[in-house]
């Protein structure tokens, strides 16, 4: 086969591919940037009213309080998860990576839903507060900052905890034995050995809990409530309520940088491309 | 040993949270009341009769099964095209084409929502099953991109080269050698294809129309007023899909 023929022939296998990003993701995004800057009143008028408004800085903050937040708690929990399961025995580490991995099959929506029914009013942990005396009235678990955390950490968990688990399985075990013989702690050998050898699987899973917390927009809307407004929430609000579609794109374009930040950031010391492959 | 314990029982903890919250609906979905009591007093049929009798319901499902094969066929004959291309390209190629193929996973999608709303309204294909198609379709085409990519990387060259020794043609080889070979990382690409699809909220929400409403829009339509137990029905079904997704994944991987 010629070069020439060669090269056609490889064009027309990427050409489908090519034209969905390019239609369906590329001008959409370009579209989207266009009008952040098509208000009537001039070309960066969307962007001032978003930047000079107390409410609007609010909800920037919460977005990444929020963000950061679960980022934290999602570490916390996944670290020794992640640690157990390079140590669990046979059926025990198909168990635990079956409940680690399920979850991500299941659609981010029924999970919310299922915890809208959870922490109902008149729901089953209201009614074992009430039943086990720790209250005397129901508590207000739900549409709340609460509420979001909780149902954020459990649909983010399994992406914080198999980029550390990926990281935990290649220290050599010899490692923790030779710390431990040598005397140190449990903590000690933690901070020093552990945590420095698993740096990039943390980083990592870091990476991917904040990046996909930015953007969350299902279960904050349906967990929250007025006060746990974030940037999701605002550019829908902009978009189906108010019909400002400058200010729509604006706040788009302003959470694509802040998402752009992190995976630029983030990807001098972490593959971000992995966190397609958490799914496989 | 009582760190071990304690690690053990933490992680036990950790499990049952994942797992069993999700479960909470399928309970509400066999209730006897038309409120929602968890777990309920009494057991009945009587939300999933009410579900498949309602023809507004059995058209979000229908809906939701026509968008996600649909889904499933373009993303999974353009990534594997795609796939192959890239095999076939050179280092600088590579990197640009999965830069393009990953960037959608790696956006916000409340900025993808929005931008292809834009871009819907514009060509006016808001309300179409062909506007959630496309959008669907650049969901999936990375994961699809990537397993199949996957596969190839894994394909022993030798193979090739002693089905064109013995004489094959290149497509006889691609027909009788590399496909039979790929066919699990394509096949686990399609499953995964058909459950974005079918699980995806955000982009259907702003791009579903009256005629045309996914089972998910439909949910999310219903629990953002008020609801009863049919729409726990409607979660299970998508629960179930899910799980049977799962387990298709789980045989084709052990073969």
């Amino acid at each position: 086969m010629s070069p020439v023929a060669y090269r056609m022939g490889v064009a027309a296998l990427l050409a489908p591919g090519v034209l969905i990003a390019v239609f369906a993701f590329l001008l959409p995004l370009a579209r989207l940037i266009g009008l952040s800057f098509s208000s009537p009143s001039g070309p960066f008028v969307a962007y001032a009213q978003l930047l000079g408004d107390d409410i609007y800085a609010r909800v920037f903050a919460n977005t990444f309080a929020i963000a950061g937040v679960v980022t934290v708690a999602a570490l916390v929990i996944a670290f020794p998860v992640a640690f157990a399961l390079t140590r669990l025995s046979r059926p025990w580490r198909g168990i635990v990576f079956a409940c680690v991995l399920l979850p991500l099959w299941i659609s981010v929506l029924v999970r919310t839903f299922s915890w809208m029914l959870l922490l109902e009013r008149n729901g089953p942990i209201n009614r074992l507060v009430v039943a086990s005396g720790l209250s005397d009235q129901p508590l207000a678990l739900l549409f709340n900052h609460t509420a979001v955390l909780i149902g954020m950490v459990h649909v983010l968990l399994p992406y914080a905890v198999l980029p550390i688990y990926a990281a935990l399985v290649r220290i050599d075990p010899g490692l923790l034995r030779a710390s431990q013989g040598l005397g140190a702690s449990g903590l000690t050998t933690f901070l020093r050995v552990l945590l420095p050898l698993s740096l990039r699987g943390v980083a990592t899973a870091a990476t991917f809990t904040f990046l996909l917390s930015l953007g969350f927009f299902v279960t904050p809307a349906l967990l929250g409530g007025p006060s746990s407004l974030t940037l999701s929430m605002l550019i829908d609000g902009f978009v189906s309520e108010r019909l400002d579609w400058p200010l729509a794109s604006a706040a788009s374009v302003v959470l694509l940088m802040a998402a752009l930040v992190v995976v630029v950031v983030a990807g001098r010391f972490v593959s971000v491309g992995a966190i397609a492959k958490v799914h496989q | 040993m009582t760190g071990r314990l304690a690690l053990n029982g933490f992680v036990a903890l950790v499990a049952a949270f994942l797992v069993l919250p999700i479960l909470a609906i399928v309970p509400v979905a066999f209730s006897a009341q038309s409120f929602i009591r968890l777990p309920p007093e009494n057991w009945s049929l009587r939300w999933w009769g009410a579900f498949f009798n309602d023809a507004s319901w059995r058209l979000t499902l229908l809906a939701s099964l026509k968008v996600a094969t649909l889904t499933t066929l373009t993303s999974v004959i353009a990534g594997t095209a795609a796939a192959f291309g890239i095999a076939r390209s050179g280092p600088r190629g590579r990197a640009l084409l999965t830069g393009l193929f990953l960037g959608p996973v790696m956006t916000p999608t409340i900025v993808l929502a929005v931008a292809l709303y834009s871009m819907a309204r514009a060509t006016g294909l808001v309300g179409t099953a062909t506007a959630l198609v496309i959008a669907h379709t650049m969901l999936a085409l990375p994961f699809v991109v990537l397993t199949v990519g996957v596969s190839l990387d894994g394909l022993d060259r030798r193979l090739l080269l002693a089905a064109a020794g013995l004489g094959a043609g290149s497509s006889r080889i691609f027909r009788t050698v590399t496909l039979p070979l790929i066919a699990p990382g394509v096949a686990g690409g399609a499953v995964f294809a058909f459950v974005t699809s079918f699980d995806e909220v955000v982009l259907s929400i702003f791009l579903a129309g009256p005629t045309v409403k996914t089972l998910p829009v439909r949910i999310w339509e219903e629990i953002r007023l008020e609801y009863t137990p049919v729409v726990a029905v409607g979660a299970t079904l998508m629960l179930l899909l899910a799980l049977s997704a799962a387990g298709a994944t789980r045989l084709l991987s052990r073969k």
